[in-house]
């Protein structure tokens, strides 16, 4: 759907601001009730859900324009979909999120992007990443000194897909080799890539940037497809998104699962077995990829019909997408399973968890936004009385790790593989 | 007409770059558009002026620099918190609009059993710090979505719990209020430096011109903090929940209870209100799922306990032969809800509630007392966060009929005007075919005599131009049916005559030339006076109606 498509959502959004807050029912404290990092950080109603809408609007009716501060606005969502599950919790033919990336795509059609935009999407396209300075050829170091199938070769159940992270960062690379190695432990039949892994360009379209995501995706379901593999298993919360829901509507046919819920399986069938106590009291960050994004696709074909006058409805009726049925417990029940770990929940968890700021692109153009926005989620972590927090992504432990260096909290950051490895 | 750069920077310098902005798309997202929002007055197409600048305070300090350099320049301004309603917005081309976001502490006198709010402290987060305590507040039927100072200060301020609590008027203690000329006055208790116990002295007391009975919506400065009265919560310190989104069910002890009563005829349910009302038992009274529509009420209310649910699954659900039957069963209904204090005092409520219904031959409704449903209602009702539902069926609503009032009044012409509305239904698509009835409104204490807040709901689609406008046709048809019934204004128009079609204010001019047809033109005459001495300059709007001469 372009930009105008949303026309009707635009004039159909009535204002009631209730994208900004976590859904009212489950709100615990004022501290902790917002949702959205950029109305919140830059506090103009136009950084909302809402006032999106209406900036759309007045966009295509031609009263404003993509001035410097409205490509700001527009680039400044983190695409995290709290805003989208808030508006759901009363509206059945509004899709926020979705809109919010429309307007970004819109804007980049116009070349109305941020200066460190250009540099990341050029670096995708000649070295098939998002990570600035790394190159295509090196992205299949991490996977020195193990032995795994190439599955292009040679035939593997399951693809593992480390995506851009965990392929180049120091200390990722590491913890790559040992999930392989946990996995085919467990009696996995793994396999990877190779010559044809590359970026999923899932944060390329977050960020607005439709053209180049689909042309990477492109490639990557045809490699998937040769491969033959069964099951995809990502440890990266962004590439699942895109795998998941992403792809599948680009017509990818295959399982994904994340390794939480591969882990999950595996610890439900006995086949891992934690043998060391963990003493840590743990709180849980869902990353927005994997939790209220998660959600499997569903193919939709129709179009609005209208019953009763006036109210309307989709026939066939249309997939709601409203989070609830993201990936939620498996994280939980690994930490729970981990012998002598406490755990303990923040305010906002599940589908109105609160975003890690790195989503969208912000953390690599608005770092000091998408910084401040993982300071929210610390400060909300230490109130539970943690002295850890865990994630399943990445791209928000990084995000966590740098505001905590910048801040100086006390609080350790780790991705639940580092708790599951310590639990064995 | 930009702001001169001298103007721009004088306002800079009281907020800081950051807090100020006249770039033209963050502009035009603080005009309100008026048939995608609800201001009671009617849809229509236009969108109100466009702001010089948009300008978030962070202090009371930063308020009165604003408000004093607006008089110094001769610029109108506005305050809004939340920009759910159109009275939040400017009406006139020089003019800045207030973004009162920055502004939002919450302090809570447990002992004195009051919160100091200020302006962007809503519903939903005072409750919530003020549960943490034993304590709840009046949310008012705008839902939990908007600001409690507003609502206190500038608007009716009534809803479903006020039959326990009051509404704004009962509940408004002291307040910091920016006047119009930007003096700031302490009223109350506040102004005599005794802290803010109450709202009308010792120190001034002003309360009566800084909100009357309605509240001027802002037209008399700009209230900075107002402290509220908070009222017992024999709950938890936060509401637990279970159930998916958008389904959220409430995990409360057995001292709540939550029914929806039902009544062989409205006579009954008048005198079955009244009753309730001297009975004093109620935590909450409220005909709420109405609002829907008399004949899809229970297919809706199955709908939005579903996880899975969708509009389009209304018809299945509306020939069902149960959900007909229930709501046949619950035609004429009110949900309430019982908040004991003791293990006694629950055993007394529902015994008094029994012994009324009994009197009135009325029932409770058997659809609404399965336990997911009944937990599903007590979140709703306790918490007031699902107002965006006024929207859900079509993307637009309006209130109208509407009367505030005698419970023996408004139900005697419901019928009526169900069928009035029906026929517009039937006859036209403007408007969702619901059945007619569609009414929604609490049982208040407001003047001590049980009267009750009759609203029907009118959902129409804010895309659809034909919808829209045809909504504002049925809407002259229900004043043209008040007027023979001499029920009065219509609640569709109750701000017609405060903002102009086209989203501008009416000019001075204009407002003499309506009100001198009131049937008391001196009550607009005098409030033209307190004007005067309170906002010499007229800047802060004309929702405050005013007649110069008589």
């Amino acid at each position: 759907m372009s930009l105008k498509d949303y026309r009707p959502m635009m004039e159909r959004c009535s204002n009631c601001l209730g994208c900004k807050w976590i859904p009212f029912d489950k709100i615990k404290s004022q501290r902790f009730g917002e949702n959205c990092p950029s109305v919140c950080y830059y506090n103009f109603n136009t950084y909302s859900a809402r006032g999106r809408f209406q900036l759309a609007q007045t966009i295509l009716d031609g009263d404003a324009e993509y001035t410097k501060k409205v490509t700001e606005v527009v680039h400044s969502c983190t695409s995290c979909g709290a805003c989208d599950v808030s508006c759901k919790i009363c509206r059945y033919n509004l899709e926020p999120l979705d809109h919010n990336i429309a307007l970004k795509i819109d804007a980049v059609e116009k070349a109305k992007t941020l200066p460190v935009q250009e540099t990341i999407i050029g670096n995708l396209k000649k070295e098939q990443t998002m990570i600035q300075g790394q190159k295509r050829i090196d992205r299949m170091n991490w996977a020195k000194g193990i032995k795994v199938k190439d599955i292009l070769l040679e035939k593997a159940e399951v693809l593992f897909f480390p995506g851009c992270k965990y392929s180049y960062e120091d200390g990722l690379t590491e913890k790559a080799r040992a999930m392989v190695f946990l996995l085919q432990k467990a009696g996995a039949d793994i396999g990877v890539l190779g010559k044809a892994d590359a970026c999923c360009a899932g944060r390329a379209y977050q960020m607005g940037f439709e053209k180049e995501f689909e042309q990477r995706a492109n490639a990557n379901i045809e490699a998937v497809r040769k491969s033959g593999a069964q099951v995809i298993v990502t440890p990266c919360s962004d590439c699942y998104y895109a795998f998941k829901r992403l792809y599948a509507k680009l017509g990818l046919n295959v399982e994904v699962v994340h390794i939480v819920e591969y882990l999950d399986r595996l610890i439900a069938n006995g086949k891992i077995q934690f043998v060391k106590p963990v003493q840590m009291t743990v709180t849980y960050h869902d990353p927005c990829h994997l939790g209220r994004q998660g959600e499997p696709y569903v193919a939709w074909e129709g179009g609005e019909k209208k019953i009763r006058n006036q109210i309307h409805t989709w026939d066939p009726p249309r997939p709601r997408y409203n989070g609830i049925y993201g990936v939620y417990d498996a994280p939980r029940n690994i930490l729970k399973a981990i012998p002598g770990l406490r755990f303990v929940e923040m305010e906002r968890i599940r589908e109105y968890s609160w975003c890690c700021g790195a989503g969208g692109g912000c953390s690599e153009t608005l770092p000091e936004f998408s910084s401040w926005t993982a300071a929210e989620r610390i400060s909300e972590a230490e109130a539970t009385g943690a002295d850890t927090l865990v994630t399943a992504c990445p791209w928000c432990e990084s995000n966590f790790a740098g505001a905590k260096n910048q801040n100086g909290n006390k609080i350790k950051i780790y991705d639940i593989f580092d708790l599951v490895r310590a639990a064995l | 007409m930009a702001l001169s750069r001298e103007i721009y920077q004088a306002f800079e310098a009281v907020v800081g770059a950051r807090n100020i902005s006249e770039d033209i798309g963050i502009c035009e997202s603080y005009r309100a558009i008026p048939c995608q929002t609800s201001d009671h007055r009617g849809p229509f197409k236009q969108k109100t002026p466009l702001p010089q600048a948009v300008i978030l305070p962070g202090s009371t300090k930063e308020v009165q620099g604003i408000v004093r350099l607006c008089n110094k320049y001769g610029i109108q301004f506005k305050a809004s918190t939340t920009f759910w309603s159109v009275m939040g917005y400017i009406g006139s081309d020089y003019s800045v609009q207030l973004d009162m976001r920055r502004m939002r502490r919450i302090e809570i006198d447990p002992k004195n059993m009051y919160a100091v709010v200020e302006p962007y402290a809503i519903g939903a987060v005072v409750q919530a710090e003020a549960m943490k305590y034993g304590l709840n507040i009046n949310i008012p039927g705008v839902g939990c979505s908007s600001s409690v100072a507003a609502s206190t200060a500038g608007w009716v301020g009534f809803g479903p719990q006020t039959i326990f609590m009051g509404a704004a008027t009962e509940n408004m203690l002291a307040a910091e209020w920016v006047l119009p000329d930007g003096e700031v006055l302490r009223t109350g208790s506040l102004g005599a430096g005794s802290g803010w116990f109450c709202g009308d002295g010792p120190g001034p007391s002003t309360r009566a011109i800084l909100r009357a009975k309605q509240g001027t919506a802002g037209s008399m400065g700009i209230c900075t903090r107002v402290a509220v009265r908070l009222h017992p919560w024999p709950g938890p310190a936060y509401i637990p929940s279970r159930g998916m989104a958008p389904a959220y069910k409430a995990n409360l002890p057995d001292n709540f209870k939550a029914y929806t009563l039902c009544f062989p005829s409205w006579d009954a349910y008048a005198e079955g209100l009244n009753l309730l009302h001297q009975a004093e038992i109620l935590y909450l009274g409220h005909r709420q799922f109405t609002m829907f529509g008399r004949d899809i009420k229970t297919a809706m209310i199955k709908i939005l306990n579903d996880p899975d649910g969708q509009l389009s699954d209304l018809e299945g659900y509306v020939n069902d032969p149960e959900l007909k039957k229930a709501n046949e069963d619950m035609k004429i209904d009110i949900q309430v809800i019982i908040a004991g204090m003791t293990p006694r005092d629950t055993e007394y409520k529902e015994k008094a509630l029994d012994r009324v219904l009994e009197m009135v031959g009325g029932w409770k409704s058997e659809f609404m007392m399965d336990p997911e449903i009944k937990d599903w209602v007590l979140m709703y009702l306790l918490r007031m966060g699902h107002k965006n539902l006024n929207y859900v069926m079509c993307g637009g609503y309006e209130g109208n009929f509407g009367l505030s009032g005698n419970v023996f009044v408004s139900s005697s012409v419901m019928e009526e005007a169900s069928a009035l509305k029906k026929k517009w239904e039937d006859e036209h698509d403007y408007i969702a075919q619901v059945g007619g009835d569609s009414d929604m409104g609490s049982i208040t204490i407001m003047g001590g005599g049980g009267s009750t807040g009759w609203e029907f709901f009118t959902h129409f689609d804010s895309y659809e131009k034909e919808s829209v406008e045809g909504t504002a046709e049925f809407f002259n048809a229900t004043q043209e049916w008040m007027n023979q019934k001499k029920l009065g204004l219509d609640m569709g128009k109750w701000n017609q005559s405060a903002r102009r079609p086209d989203g501008y204010y009416f000019s001075q001019e204009e407002q003499d030339e309506m009100f001198s047809k009131l049937a008391q033109p001196l009550v607009a005459y005098y409030q033209y006076r307190v004007r005067e001495a309170f906002n010499p300059n007229n800047l802060c709007g004309s929702y405050y109606r005013t007649l110069s001469k008589v």
